[in-house]
């Protein structure tokens, strides 16, 4: 224990053959209470992790899912008057624009599809990927004070902001990455649009079209 | 004793400033963690949320549709056929599919899809792709992330072929 002593009464010590076991035994102890922070940040990492992918999973599913629950619908009004053209007239092909219309509306949805699946295999670089580092944490520690408990409330308090910011950010990225593929393939409300001239073209039911409408609000 | 009772105070100071900077290591980790958990989890989420949704939202537009184009046949088997394609969307609308931990997801799943698959093949409707996933259980993190087969398992499958004219009515 004497290098703790030397360390806590080192401010009394002015012998220079001393000077270098002190300088040996301070690094010794910054480094041991450096090993201790680097542990528990990893065991808190972890936790947290842990603690909060469930959480993200069932936001993100819900999120997700409000991205293609118009364009899969549309799908299938656009699939089942295919398939009505074929069967009530299968000596004719059935009307180009309805295949074309079929082919645009699936290729919109896989570019929803597409955008997501992008986004989880490449995430984009957020805050605290890029600022997990030693150097850091020691920026951190010198900014938390040492007061104990009311230094961990603090703590916690900046956390759930910080944790409130990502939360808000992320909704953005994930319809904005929508509107880019909307904006650079074709419109939903365009591919509506079509679907509706699609059925007055054919002659079909009325109600059809309060159907097709009603995806514009989805 | 002075020495005794002053090793004792410096151990005890040595333990609080351990346990000290192990905790607020641990802190700032969790609320990294925290993060990561939530970014990563949501990521995963969209993708499973995403395929659902397109899913069952084709059969539902699928179905009302042909449920408006058959209205005007007053035959017995169009009559018989609307019923059935009421039953569908009453399946689909009463389902819970928005919530991935779910029990009764699956279950719902399974029997949205059997239904579907009765319909076409009844409608003897002609080469239409549906899309389909599987999602095979009620969907916890845990399935996707930490059992690797599992989560392979729920990349695509085989679309709904649709069988042109080979099945008796």
């Amino acid at each position: 224990m004497s290098w703790v002593k030397s360390v806590l009464y080192s401010g009394e010590d002015v012998f220079d053959e001393n000077a270098d076991d002190l300088t040996l035994q301070n690094k010794e102890w910054t480094s041991n209470m450096k090993k201790r922070v680097r542990d528990g940040y990893v065991d808190g990492l972890d936790a947290g992790e842990e603690a909060s992918l469930q959480v993200g999973f069932n936001l993100g599913f819900r999120e997700g899912a409000a991205q293609t629950v118009a364009v899969g619908r549309l799908k299938g009004i656009v699939s089942a008057i295919w398939c009505w053209c074929q069967i009530q007239h299968p000596e004719s092909p059935v009307p180009s624009s309805v295949t074309e219309l079929l082919q645009r509306v699936s290729q919109h949805e896989d570019k929803i599809m597409g955008g997501i699946k992008k986004a989880l295999e490449n995430p984009p670089p957020s805050v605290s990927a890029v600022s997990e580092s030693m150097e850091d944490l020691e920026v951190d520690q010198a900014d938390s004070g040492c007061c104990g408990e009311e230094c961990e409330e603090t703590n916690c308090s900046r956390g759930g902001e910080i944790m409130e910011q990502d939360v808000i950010q992320q909704p953005q990225k994930l319809c904005s990455q929508s509107a880019d593929y909307n904006g650079s393939g074709e419109s939903l409300n365009h591919l509506l649009q079509c679907c509706m001239d699609v059925v007055s073209e054919l002659g079909m039911p009325q109600e059809l079209m309060s159907h097709i409408q009603e995806l514009n609000n989805m | 004793m002075g020495d005794g009772s002053g090793d004792d105070d410096l151990f005890g100071t040595i333990l609080l400033a351990d346990e000290r900077f192990r905790g607020e290591g641990y802190e700032q980790g969790f609320e990294k963690g925290t993060r990561r958990g939530l970014e990563d989890g949501r990521r995963h989420g969209a993708r499973h949320g995403a395929k659902l949704a397109a899913e069952v939202s084709f059969y539902y537009g699928f179905a009302v549709t042909w449920k408006c184009l058959l209205q005007h046949n007053t035959d017995v088997k169009a009559r018989k056929r609307t019923k059935a394609l009421e039953t569908l969307l009453d399946l689909i609308q009463n389902s819970v599919h928005d919530d991935p931990q779910s029990a009764r997801l699956q279950e719902d799943m399974e029997k949205i899809r059997a239904k579907f698959r009765q319909q076409t093949t009844y409608l003897r409707a002609t080469e239409v792709t549906p899309p389909a996933c599987t999602v095979q259980s009620s969907v916890t993190y845990k399935d996707h992330f930490w059992n690797p087969t599992h989560y392979s398992r729920t990349a695509e499958a085989t679309p709904l072929q649709l069988s042109p004219r080979t099945t008796s009515s």
